[in-house]
């Protein structure tokens, strides 16, 4: 009988869904992945043809079966294989092989027990984890290469303390629920699993709770088994993995400095034996933690590398900008979002927080080039870190933009400022010079601003006030539009092991996204030298989020809603992200090789950019809040 | 398609259609950009080999203008002239879709091609819009531009993401 690929049998991501529909919709989606047809007949016609009778609402089930019996028949070590299928060939009385059904549960009954039922998979755990970390291991999304190790799976957590568990001793015996022995089935939990709502086409990952293929050692022990089998699966590493590095976060937290070095060793190996993304995340974050407990003495180094030149960040940055989506979706929608804002002003004016190369400033020139009754005048204020070797890059990327400017026809004002922080601004520096030679038609009209920032804000979070008193530094200078673009994550509240895990959860996504679909660049080509880079780009970042703290930690990123608070807390007020950057971002999605792995999600008036389920970025517009109070204009 | 636009010998006509008048092509240069300028990018690339009246007509940048226009969504009704000028500011209509329209048109296709398994849920942006093309198109315009003195700089890679990956296994 034809036998369906795995993954059209499983069901979605999250297997550890809710036990009482697992049953039922995983027989739901094992009926859709078999081919059957959906008449009311008895017997399935085309199994008929070839001289097998099932019933056709027994096809679900027969399937499963056959499933299960082949997972057990396939999977086992070589010396205890022939013993085993001769056993089933010779001494197991088979009836009537053209009733797939019973023949399978003959099978199977030769076999140990079916798996127990899913109800009573949280027991295998020695406690039962808090509901919203459970709830929140629900929401990752499975991983799209089925090679390696989905890194965004994360088992609920044992309390295990972390030494207990790498004593390598076996695990405690099982609750009496299962069966004394087993096979350890390689995927198979996956066929009661609830199916994810999302796309079906996504490749699924399977993968099996740890102690199941933790059993294996209880059925070395146990007294009346056929054979013990055991599996070596490197998703089951893959799983040992990341409890290792969650067990590592805890040793850390508690300081057990002895147990979080041992284990740090052990992710070490573990990760080696893994592929791809999961392999790389591993690494950056074993990295960042042994840097944490062997950490040199302070006096740090930005972002927890040797290369702390200020270029070095930048050329990290462009082929982040090359490799994914994440910073052109930031530009563009911010972009869109000034455009609006600046609709009928002759004279406009836009802060950049972050200059860098200036790569979001050309599609805004042309943008208000084109736009219906002409170019604005366009002033262009940007702000950049102070450059170690004395070059200015600033006044280069201003010439740049000048040229381009200038080919266009757009008049074209530009002044950089180098700032080591933000802080540094005062408001008179931002606010327009009335003395400029603009001619004097124009200068009775007051100047548009927009205040852009493109992943700066959450660096000033690591010294208390500094965030507030640039947000005063904003409100003064009255801009008409402030487009903040952040990461999506908590990386800033709570204890070390919380910020390790979140952390883990994100850049995992991250760096599966950055894998991709099947479009994506080989590794030797221009792409995917891309790609290198934006790993190395983004494993600074992971070290400093895990290995550094005070004022050294400057990747602090918070969520939406957390800025949204800070935002409205600092007099302004949300601007809804029209429709037109919803259509934009999701054009610009469609041209990646990723494929349709990213989403674009508006969420009250701001737009996040994720993948799959998991937004990454999120996009958001804010002007000064409406204030009836106050009766002065700066 | 374009064995109907091969100049006709006078000596061909065909006893009996009477009051059939033809001409050929070559004779008339505006003619034929009308007539290229209906072509998708690749055949009017390839209708640029024919022969140098064609492979010159072909480069005009109208008839590209108009392969362009016919390719993409114009989302806003802006003033064509203004386009055009800023367009031709950036490298032109030619170059607007060799770098942008029609790799962002082939990845189309090719997500397209890849069957209705694809989710629905971004069907609505499966076409690329002409102020997209647009400011990709300045941004790269943008990296080609020299430095102060002309520093060495890396080369132009922000529209390495719609090239098809080479497979160098």
């Amino acid at each position: 009988m034809k036998r369906e690929h795995p993954e059209g049998l499983l069901g979605g991501g999250d297997w550890y869904g809710a036990p009482v529909e697992a049953a039922k919709q995983g027989k739901g989606k094992a009926m859709m992945g078999v081919e059957a047809g959906a008449e009311d007949e008895d017997v399935d016609e085309l199994l008929a043809a070839l001289g097998y009778k099932v019933r056709s609402s027994d096809m679900a089930d027969v399937a499963q079966k056959l499933e299960q019996a082949e997972m057990a028949m396939g999977s086992g070590v070589a010396a205890s294989d022939d013993a085993f299928l001769s056993h089933l060939a010779a001494d197991t009385v088979h009836y009537n092989p053209s009733d797939i059904s019973t023949w399978v549960d003959n099978i199977l009954s030769e076999l140990n027990a079916p798996p127990p039922p899913l109800p009573s998979l949280p027991l295998r755990f020695d406690a039962p984890s808090p509901v919203d970390r459970q709830n929140r291991f629900l929401d990752l999304p499975p991983s799209v290469s089925k090679q390696s190790t989905s890194a965004t799976e994360l088992p609920l957590v044992t309390r295990r303390t972390p030494a207990e568990v790498y004593e390598l001793k076996p695990v405690p015996a099982l609750p009496a629920a299962r069966a004394p022995v087993r096979l350890a089935y390689g995927s198979d939990f996956q066929l009661d699993v609830a199916p994810s709502p999302r796309d079906s086409k996504r490749i699924k990952f399977c993968s099996s709770p740890p102690s199941s293929s933790s059993s294996t050692t209880d059925a070395a022990t146990s007294a009346a088994p056929p054979l013990p089998v055991v599996v070596v699966d490197t998703q089951e590493v893959g799983i040992r993995l990341v409890h290792a590095l969650l067990a590592c976060a805890e040793a850390v937290q508690q300081e057990n400095l002895k147990a979080s070095d041992t284990l740090v060793k052990q992710i070490s190996v573990l990760a080696a034996s893994q592929g791809g993304a999961m392999r790389k995340v591993a690494g950056y974050f074993a990295e960042a933690v042994a840097r944490r407990i062997y950490r040199p003495l302070p006096r740090g180094v930005v972002g927890c590398s040797s290369f702390d030149s200020v270029s070095f960040d930048d050329m990290l940055h462009m082929h982040f900008y090359e490799s994914c989506p994440y910073l052109k979706f930031a530009h563009f929608t911010a972009n869109q979002a000034i455009l609006e804002a600046f609709a009928g002003c002759r004279r406009v004016h836009v802060v950049d927080f972050g200059m860098r190369q200036g790569l979001q400033w050309p599609a805004l020139l042309q943008a208000l080039a084109l736009r219906p009754g002409g170019p604005p005048s366009f002033r262009l204020t940007g702000i950049g870190p102070p450059q170690p070797d004395n070059s200015d890059a600033l006044q280069e990327v201003g010439w740049k933009l000048a040229q381009l400017a200038e080919t266009i026809c757009v008049d074209f004002h530009y002044r950089g400022f180098v700032a080591s922080s933000l802080a540094d601004l005062e408001p008179y520096m931002l606010l327009g010079q009335d003395t400029d030679d603009r001619g004097g038609a124009d200068n009775d009209e007051p100047e548009a601003v927009a205040v852009n920032s493109v992943l700066e804000l959450h660096q000033l979070l690591a010294r208390p006030g500094v965030l507030e008193k640039v947000l005063r530094t904003v409100h003064k200078v009255r801009p008409r539009i402030v487009t903040v673009v952040e990461q999506e994550a908590n990386h800033n509240r709570g204890t070390f092991q919380e910020r390790f895990t979140e952390a883990l959860h994100y850049y995992s996504t991250m760096f599966d996204s950055l894998e991709g679909g099947p479009g994506v660049a080989a590794a030797d080509s221009a792409g995917g030298r891309d790609r290198a880079m934006s790993e190395v780009y983004l494993g600074r970042q992971i070290c400093n989020v895990v290995a550094c703290e005070g004022a050294e930690r400057t990747e602090r990123h918070e969520t939406l809603d957390q800025w949204r608070g800070r935002m409205t807390g600092a007099g302004f007020e949300s601007v809804p992200i029209g429709s037109n950057a919803f259509k934009q971002a999701s054009m610009l999605l469609a041209l990646f090789a990723g494929g349709d792995g990213y989403r674009v999600e508006e969420k009250e008036g701001c737009l996040t950019l994720g993948w799959h389920t998991r937004p990454l970025i999120a996009a958001s517009a804010w002007r000064v809040a409406a204030d009836p109070l106050s009766a002065r204009g700066t | 398609m374009m064995m109907l636009l091969l100049p006709h010998r006078e000596e061909e006509e065909e006893g009996g259609a009477a009051g059939r008048r033809r001409f050929p092509i070559n004779d008339n240069a505006d003619l034929l950009a009308e007539v290229l300028g209906r072509l998708d990018g690749r055949s009017l690339a390839v209708a640029g080999c024919v022969c140098r009246l064609w492979s010159a007509v072909g480069r005009r940048e109208a008839v590209w203008e108009a392969v362009c226009h016919r390719h993409v969504a114009v989302g806003r009704a802006g003033a064509a002239g203004g386009t055009r000028s800023v367009v031709a500011a950036l490298g032109g209509y030619r170059r607007l879709y060799r770098l942008c329209i029609g790799p962002a048109l082939d990845r189309l296709a090719g997500v397209r091609r890849q069957g209705p398994a694809v989710s629905s849920s971004s069907s609505a942006a499966r076409h690329v819009s002409l102020s997209l093309a647009l400011s990709l198109f300045s941004i790269d315009c943008y990296e080609r531009l020299g430095g102060v003195g002309g520093r060495q700089q890396q080369p132009p890679a922000s529209l390495l993401f719609l090239c098809k990956p080479v497979d160098v296994s």
